[in-house]
């Protein structure tokens, strides 16, 4: 038997432990309320907190929130995770 | 009783008389009657002549002028009575029973009746040229007396009109009183016969008859003089058809003469007028026919420039020439005659009298043609594109008619009768309600008949079941989802998509780009009230608008739905793709966002979406596993390489939910050399279990895709694909498409050739029963058998090697029996809408029966009123009644409700 080819289905999903932005309430596989398309053009960015939003969600949410922005989530201080 | 009025009238004279006198005038009288008698009764002998002149004479000069008219007259009126119309009358005798009895045979009598017709005509009107003469020559010795008298003429002339139209009066009154019923019958039937003639004439048919005819053309008529006057007419004809047809029309202008003359104008203008709307009726009736290819509405005008106008050109000129060159007897005018005697010679100012038929004929055409044509409207729309000109026709004809309200009734009533029963597919009620749209929207561009016509098939699409399935396929699927429907027809939805792009002409009701001051300005400028007959109730002109899709959304109620459903079947049709190849798809959807807004059209743009990156990040990952194997070799002792891998790699949250289980789905056989269908099972995600290389390989790529995008991963639908696998066996190789659950049975027989049903299911993580109806596909292809083991619940599945036992299992015959299995399994990999929302409403059942508990019984408006109160939060209720009503009877048959009297109750 010889396979040929295997056309497969997969879906991607976001490798963070929550299923929606802490944000906009939208599922991270989803995209913010933005955007149009999932996926590259809305990506996740995750906080030294381990706290993942959409990252145009926290963008918003960090210039808001000056001088210093803290987690939505647990309230420190937000910061990027390298 | 002469004597005395005539002695009153010469009171005046009485005083003057004298013995002498009077002896006189009793002798010239006496020979005035007796000179009157033999003048009339004498048959032609007008040798009394200077006698009867001279009594006249004699009568006159006593003042007796009167007298003699009168008695005359009187003397005239009996003769006329006692000769000329019983002998007249005599002649039709033999048909005063044809009209009422044989109305079928009766072309046989219709060269008699013509001869006959013609030999009473012309005998009558010699005898009343006679009696023409007779009382010419009364008026004359009057005339005599008077210029005596007078030395002069004075009102001769009015004398003389005065007679003779008195005559005239007598001579028709006593006709019309004798009239025999079947006369005007006869008159129809001769004009009929001629004008067939004539057309047969007009038509070319008997050219050959030429010089035969031309011997013959003076005897009908003898003042060939009049021919010069009417040569003008027609001088494009040649010249055989034209003398033939010359002499027709002769023929019959003579006969109408002779009729007019005998006072029968009205019934012979009816004669004919008949006979022509007869011919033209049977003229449009042939012409039309069943051919709806063709425009007709042009040859039966020219057919009716060409006969019946000529025709009546011809008469009408005939007779009205006619007048200056006739014996005195022809003093009566015709109306019609009266004024057409200048204009009768050039074609190009027709006379108003010509106008005048030509306009009626010419509507009598249209409403002919045009109820031929409504009649058969369903028939000419069924082969709509083909059958445009016959619709031009109609609208042509509607213009003069404005009979639209009978042509929605009947259409509606054709429609009830023929298409909107249960035989109908689906698909062909819709095919035929666009090509209604299409049709009416040329006859009526204001689409107030559309709506009439078009509200009862959407009532009855309405209550079918896969009506939005059909639309959607209708709209996307070149073939229309009718396999044994011609592609054109198919395609012509999304054809009616493209070249309203092209107009930009959009309807979509959320899209206000075009409603600048430019278009509106055009907009405003090109409006025209709506029609009569427009339902007021119907609403305002924005909801009439003739856009074939909105009208056929307009059928599901709302847009949502429809993209819904095309989501549904979009992703079925992506997900069993093994190319990235979506141009088409990407076509329809940017003209489906033109129709129905960017945002509805979201979630679809982002499945295709998600094809294109797909197809970029396939590529990506097998570019860096090529440049891996270069460099390290890691994966390179591996019996299968990445590269036989693709993927799709969706974004699960914009697709419609998977189906679970149980649902399989067939597309077509693909590509007619090889024998090999596709399947798409589904399963839960997790549940297939791939063969150990693969799945090597599933993990493998995801590490990859992993690395590229991180932080994403891939979580694999193993069971939905397609695999391309060629089987390989001493004799033979087969090379199918199947689904990756087919693959996987079958590669579990690479290395075991003999499986238990039981071992086999978990071995590809297949509940045994899944398993067993999967695998009668690879049975009905020979490659397995299957045989009872030990216990009797246990199949035992074996490959089959040999030839012999594949072909007598069918073997690999080909895939009309592929597509068979595949149908009994076969249903969709996505959930389909109704199962969405069935979904979707068990949430709900526990309200339900909740609230069935504390009230007892409800009816199911209640229910769905108080789930729209209570049920706010999340998910909040937003079902239909309808869509309720059905999940409840779900409910009853699932016995956990009961309905009564139209209430539901908990089932006890």
């Amino acid at each position: 038997m010889i396979l040929f080819r295997w056309h497969a289905v997969a879906s991607w999903t976001w490798d963070a432990q929550d299923e929606t932005c802490g944000i906009c309430r939208m599922a991270f596989d989803g995209c913010c309320p933005d955007c149009k398309l999932p996926g590259d053009d809305c990506p996740l960015i995750w906080g030294a907190c381990n706290h993942a939003f959409h990252l145009h969600c926290i963008l918003k949410w960090v210039n808001s929130q000056t001088p210093q922005a803290h987690c939505p989530m647990c309230r420190r201080e937000w910061q990027f995770k390298g | 009783m002469e004597e005395s009025t005539s002695l009153v009238c010469s009171l005046g004279i009485l005083e003057k008389l004298n013995d002498n006198s009077i002896q006189e005038i009793i002798k010239s009288y006496g020979g005035f009657c007796t000179t009157t008698e033999s003048l009339l009764n004498g048959a032609g002998d007008l040798s009394v002549g200077p006698e009867f002149v001279l009594h006249v004479h004699s009568l006159c000069k006593h003042g007796l002028q009167s007298l003699v008219c009168d008695h005359f007259l009187l003397s005239l009126e009996q003769a006329f009575e006692r000769i000329g119309v019983t002998n007249f009358w005599r002649h039709f005798d033999s048909y005063s029973k044809v009209g009422v009895v044989q109305k079928n045979n009766s072309s046989i009598y219709d060269d008699d009746v013509q001869l006959v017709l013609c030999k009473a005509l012309e005998e009558m009107s010699l005898e009343k040229q006679y009696q023409e003469k007779c009382l010419f020559m009364l008026v004359h010795a009057l005339q005599l007396h008077k210029e005596s008298m007078f030395e002069g003429k004075q009102n001769a002339d009015s004398e003389r009109a005065h007679l003779f139209a008195k005559y005239q009066l007598m001579v028709s009154s006593v006709l019309m009183a004798s009239l025999p019923l079947h006369f005007p019958e006869i008159l129809h039937r001769y004009f009929k016969g001629k004008l067939e003639e004539l057309s047969r004439i007009m038509d070319g048919d008997l050219e050959g008859k030429n010089e035969f005819q031309d011997k013959d053309n003076m005897d009908l008529d003898e003042k060939g003089k009049h021919r010069t006057g009417e040569m003008d007419i027609d001088e494009s004809y040649n010249h055989g058809k034209f003398s033939e047809k010359n002499k027709l029309v002769k023929h019959i202008g003579k006969v109408v003469r002779d009729l007019r003359s005998l006072g029968f104008t009205s019934m012979t203008e009816n004669a004919y007028a008949s006979a022509i709307f007869s011919l033209l009726k049977a003229k449009v009736h042939n012409l039309a026919g069943e051919d709806y290819r063709n425009s007709v509405l042009e040859s039966i005008k020219g057919w009716i420039k060409v006969v019946p106008l000529q025709f009546l050109n011809a008469l009408l000129a005939y007779l009205g020439d006619s007048i200056g060159y006739d014996t005195p007897s022809s003093g009566l005018k015709s109306p019609l005659a009266s004024h057409l005697s200048t204009c009768s010679s050039e074609i190009d100012t027709p006379s108003e009298g010509l106008i005048r038929w030509q306009l009626r004929l010419e509507y009598f055409a249209y409403e002919t043609l045009q109820d031929l044509r409504i009649a058969k409207l369903f028939e000419i729309i069924v082969d709509y594109p083909e059958s445009s000109p016959a619709i031009e026709d109609l609208k042509q004809c509607l213009e003069y008619t404005g009979q639209h309200s009978k042509l929605v009734e009947s259409f509606i009533s054709a429609l009830k009768y023929r298409l909107l029963t249960a035989g109908a597919s689906t698909n062909d009620i819709l095919h035929q309600y666009v090509s209604t749209i299409k049709a009416l929207r040329t006859i009526d561009p204001t689409g107030v008949f559309l709506e009439a016509v078009g509200e009862p098939i959407r009532d009855y699409l309405r209550g079918r079941k896969d009506t939005i399935k059909c639309i959607v396929t209708m709209l996307t699927d070149g073939t229309g989802g009718n396999p044994n429907g011609s592609a054109n027809t198919g395609d012509s939805l999304l054809e009616e998509l493209n070249r309203d792009e092209e107009n930009q002409e959009i309807a979509g009701i959320d899209d206000d780009f075009n409603s600048d001051d430019k278009q509106a300005w055009i907009n405003a400028a090109c409006w025209e009230p709506d029609p009569v007959e427009a339902d007021p109730l119907k609403g305002s002109r924005n909801r009439r608008k003739v856009d074939i899709l909105g009208m056929i959304v307009s059928i599901i109620g709302s847009k949502d739905q429809l993209v819904n459903e095309y989501r549904v079947m979009l992703a079925e049709k992506l997900l069993n793709k093994s190319d990235y190849d979506i141009d088409s798809e990407i076509r329809t959807l940017e003209l489906l966002k033109i129709h129905f807004g960017e945002s509805s059209m979201q979630k679809c743009e982002i499945m295709l979406n998600d094809l294109i990156d797909s197809k970029r990040t396939n590529t990506n990952i097998k570019l860096t596993a090529a440049k891996q194997s270069q460099t390290g070799a890691e994966l390179g002792e591996d019996a299968v390489s990445l590269d036989i891998l693709d993927a799709t790699i969706i974004s699960s949250n914009f697709w419609p939910p998977m189906q679970i289980w149980h649902l399989w789905h067939v597309l077509e056989a693909q590509g007619a050399s090889r024998h090999h269908s596709m399947w798409f099972p589904e399963f839960q995600d997790e549940a297939l279990i791939v063969p150990e290389p693969v799945d090597k390989l599933f993990s493998d790529y995801a590490k990859r895709f992993n690395e590229i995008k991180t932080p994403r991963k891939l979580l694999w639908k193993k069971n939905l694909g397609t695999v391309k696998l060629e089987l390989q066996f001493e004799d033979r190789t087969t090379l199918f498409t199947v689904a990756p659950l087919h693959a996987a049975i079958i590669m579990q027989f690479q290395e075991q050739k003999s499986w238990t049903s039981k071992n086999l299911a978990a071995a590809v993580g297949l509940p045994e029963d899944v398993l067993n109806r999967r695998i009668n596909f690879w049975i009905s292809k020979g490659i397995l058998s299957e045989s009872v083991g030990t216990d009797s619940n246990d199949h035992i599945y074996t490959l089959v090697e040999g030839m012999v036992d594949s072909s007598k299992n069918g073997g690999n015959s080909g895939s009309c029996e592929e597509l068979l299995v595949g149908d009994d399994e076969g249903e969709s990999t996505v959930a389909s809408v109704e199962d969405q929302i069935r979904n979707e409403m068990t949430v709900y059942e526990k309200f339900i029966l909740g609230m069935l508990t504390n009230f007892g019984s409800m009816a199911a408006d209640r229910i769905h009123n108080t789930l729209k109160m209570f049920c706010v939060a999340d998910p909040p209720y937003d079902k239909s009644l309808q869509q309720l009503q059905s999940f409840l009877s779900g409910l009853v048959s699932e016995e956990k409700l009961e309905l009564r009297d139209g209430m539901y109750f908990l089932k006890k």
